[in-house]
């Protein structure tokens, strides 16, 4: 190997890869945002008792599931050019849409795995379906997805890479940029790597703050979704 | 059909072939790959089970883009080789669904029953032979669901193999729209081909476990 | 106030797809009585119960609740249901809250009362099913029988007109049961109206007014609990008694 190791123009590049690291959260952190959302509604009606709305829901998660990641932020970017939305803008939707379908998917069996005596008990004592949701169902239906939801926010963060393709400045395209500049490939892919690693991480960890949470969020660190 | 993709339609069904073939040498070998580091870790065999920890931890906290960009340019940096984007991909791809596979094999042979094992040592059963005809069998059937999950995954990953210049059907879509500027024709039908390729997939997948199930 | 009685079930027929599970029941339950719903499993007591504050539908036939009409196309069931509590068999107390929120959740949301006088309610409500030091606790952290207790609280603290207890006591290991039929025969006492599917008959022969005897969908006997266990006048009826009080 006649490679030689030199990570000092690494260190010299932190500025950059700071900023980069900064877009990374903030795409992360607000198509999490959307996608949470997203989840809960298309869950709700995916475990809705009218026929319509089950097969509506199923409709846009088997859609958004399918279609590659990359391919939403292109249409964003490119095929809904005429609508001038910002880069970080179009690879927000494209996360938030591919992500919220998983979502929903995981909120969909988590109301499931609430017992059915549940909502009958509140049901039996006079609360609407809307009330019975929102009150009984779906806070025991978010403990149990917490850990599937921790997994899907360190997928999030992973995914957000591909925005460095649609020129958002985020991690990686910044460490495409540092790689033009300093020729020192190994040294910058694998320092990015730890980084998201140490991201994806914590993004784990986070999800213990839902109280009532069981332990086996830590369990669940990186996504299989 | 639109008129953009009948013209360029050779084209597009090369870039089709590619992904295809990228898929099937991906999945192929990872779940090879996969299965083996996933026993690994399993059975915790003395230094490999350490190195084998690192790969999938090291593999699951990085994104697939990232892995790319090593196995195209930095790998190559560091050991001075040439190689093809094609086979950087290959290499990516591989090494990246292998280690989501090997944790899911290796939750697969946790799950068999501990009783069921003794009950296969109270015969005398070596423990290799245990894993062999008791543990894999059943652990394979188990995981049936979420490796085709995974090939699902990896099939919509391939189209992240134009970022570095593989003209599998994204790369080859892309192309002819810097020609044709017809980007929503276009990404709507590479869409759609996605959608009913992943979605076959899932359906085999599905008749697949049917067929196949733990029966507990 | 009118003198029909409090709930009045005629000629009622429900299936699941093919399956019929009630054929054709009627009964009435007056004020203040208490009914003993019994037969063997499978016999549509408990569907026929859930029947009657809306949990199940039905066909045909129909249900007054003090009136109004349950399969009524205006009828407003959240409403309905504030008038009729439900004990369940699995008690279903809602795990992400305390004791005394458990109690006072419908009070604040179907009755409209404010929180504070929720909770003072609550905290009678326990005192009264004797359980008033758990007022805080997780109902995860309540025997079976003491979170059945918390589910009778729960019940009565929307002042029902009537209580529908959906087999109580079968869930609970035997050394609790006393505890929650205890409950059950005191309230019997000061009057509510209450129905209860159940294989206690030691309860039914004390407590009850009335026994309803169903089996395969139907109502086989309908009488008075005392002449019912003494002379039950249908063979069905003989060997369903003779083998549940043979042990």
């Amino acid at each position: 190997m006649t490679y030689q190791f030199d990570w000092t123009p690494i260190w010299e590049a932190r500025g950059l890869i700071a900023e980069g690291l900064l877009v990374t959260v903030a795409v992360s952190a607000v198509s999490l945002a959307f996608s949470v959302v997203i989840g809960f509604i298309v869950g709700g009606a995916a475990s809705a008792g009218s026929r319509t709305m089950r097969g509506l829901a199923l409709l846009f998660t088997e859609t958004m599931r399918n279609i590659p990641l990359l391919i939403h932020m292109y249409i964003w970017y490119m095929a809904f050019a005429f609508l001038r939305l910002p880069a970080f803008s179009c690879a927000v939707l494209g996360l938030s849409l591919y992500s919220g379908a998983y979502v929903a998917e995981v909120v969909r069996t988590g109301i499931g795995a609430v017992g059915r005596g549940q909502i009958q008990a509140a049901l039996a004592s006079g609360l609407t379906r809307l009330q019975a949701m929102r009150l009984i169902i779906y806070p025991q239906a978010l403990r149990i997805i917490a850990p599937s939801l921790a997994s899907l926010f360190s997928q999030l963060i992973k995914d957000s890479s591909l925005a460095s393709v649609i020129a958002v400045a985020e991690l990686t395209y910044q460490a495409g940029a540092i790689d033009g500049q300093t020729f020192r490939t190994f040294e910058v892919y694998i320092t990015i790597s730890l980084i998201y690693l140490v991201l994806v991480t914590a993004a784990s960890q986070l999800v213990l703050l839902i109280p009532g949470s069981r332990s086996e969020a830590a369990a669940g660190r990186f996504a299989d979704a | 059909m639109p008129d953009v993709i009948l013209k360029n339609l050779p084209f597009l069904l090369q870039g089709l072939w590619l992904t295809l073939t990228l898929s099937v040498w991906s999945i192929a070998l990872g779940t090879a790959l996969g299965l083996v580091v996933g026993t690994v870790r399993f059975v915790r065999l003395p230094v490999l089970n350490a190195a084998a920890l690192v790969y999938v931890e090291f593999i699951r906290g990085t994104p697939l883009l990232v892995v790319l960009f090593i196995t195209y340019f930095a790998l190559p940096a560091l050991f001075g080789y040439h190689t093809t984007a094609y086979r950087a991909a290959v290499l990516g791809f591989v090494l990246f669904i292998g280690a989501y596979l090997a944790e899911d094999f290796r939750s697969g042979l946790r799950a068999v029953r501990p009783t069921l094992i003794q009950a296969g040592l109270a015969t005398g059963l070596t423990r290799w032979q245990v894993l062999r005809f008791i543990i894999l069998p059943q652990a394979i059937r188990r995981v049936l669901p979420s490796l085709f999950n995974q090939y699902v995954r990896l099939i919509k990953f391939t189209s992240v193999a134009s970022v570095i210049g593989v003209t599998e059907l994204t790369g080859a879509g892309l192309l002819v729209n810097a020609r044709e500027f017809q980007p929503v024709t276009i990404l709507a039908s590479i869409a759609v081909v996605y959608l009913v390729v992943c979605m076959l997939l899932s359906l085999a997948g599905r008749a697949l476990y049917a067929r196949f199930a733990v029966r507990t | 106030m009118t003198d029909e009685p409090t709930i009045v079930i005629r000629d009622l027929h429900k299936s699941y797809g093919t399956t019929q599970v009630l054929r054709g029941c009627s009964m009435n339950v007056a004020r203040g009585e208490v009914v003993v719903v019994c037969g063997p499993s499978g016999s549509g007591k408990s569907t026929l119960i859930k029947c009657i504050n809306g949990l199940e539908g039905f066909q045909s036939g129909s249900i007054r609740v003090e009136g109004v009409e349950v399969g009524g196309k205006s009828t407003n069931l959240p409403k309905l249901r504030a008038r009729v509590g439900m004990v369940f068999q699995h008690f279903e107390l809602y795990p992400h809250m305390s004791v005394l929120d458990n109690i006072a959740l419908a009070q604040v949301h179907v009755l409209k009362r404010t929180r504070p006088a929720a909770r003072e309610r609550a905290r009678e409500l326990l005192k009264r099913v004797g359980l008033q030091e758990k007022a805080d606790a997780m109902p995860a952290d309540l025997s079976g029988g003491q979170q059945q207790r918390v589910a009778i609280a729960r019940a009565l603290a929307l002042d029902p007109q009537a209580i529908l207890f959906d087999e109580p006591t079968s869930a609970l290991d035997p050394e609790m049961i006393h505890e929650v039929l205890q409950v059950m025969t005191e309230l019997a006492a000061e009057g509510m109206t209450m129905v209860v599917v159940t294989h206690e008959m030691g309860f039914a022969r004390r407590v009850a007014h009335r026994v309803v005897f169903m089996d395969a969908g139907e109502i086989v006997e309908d009488a008075p609990s005392e002449a019912f266990f003494s002379a039950p006048k249908t063979q069905r009826a003989v060997e369903f008694l003779s083998k549940i009080l043979a042990h």
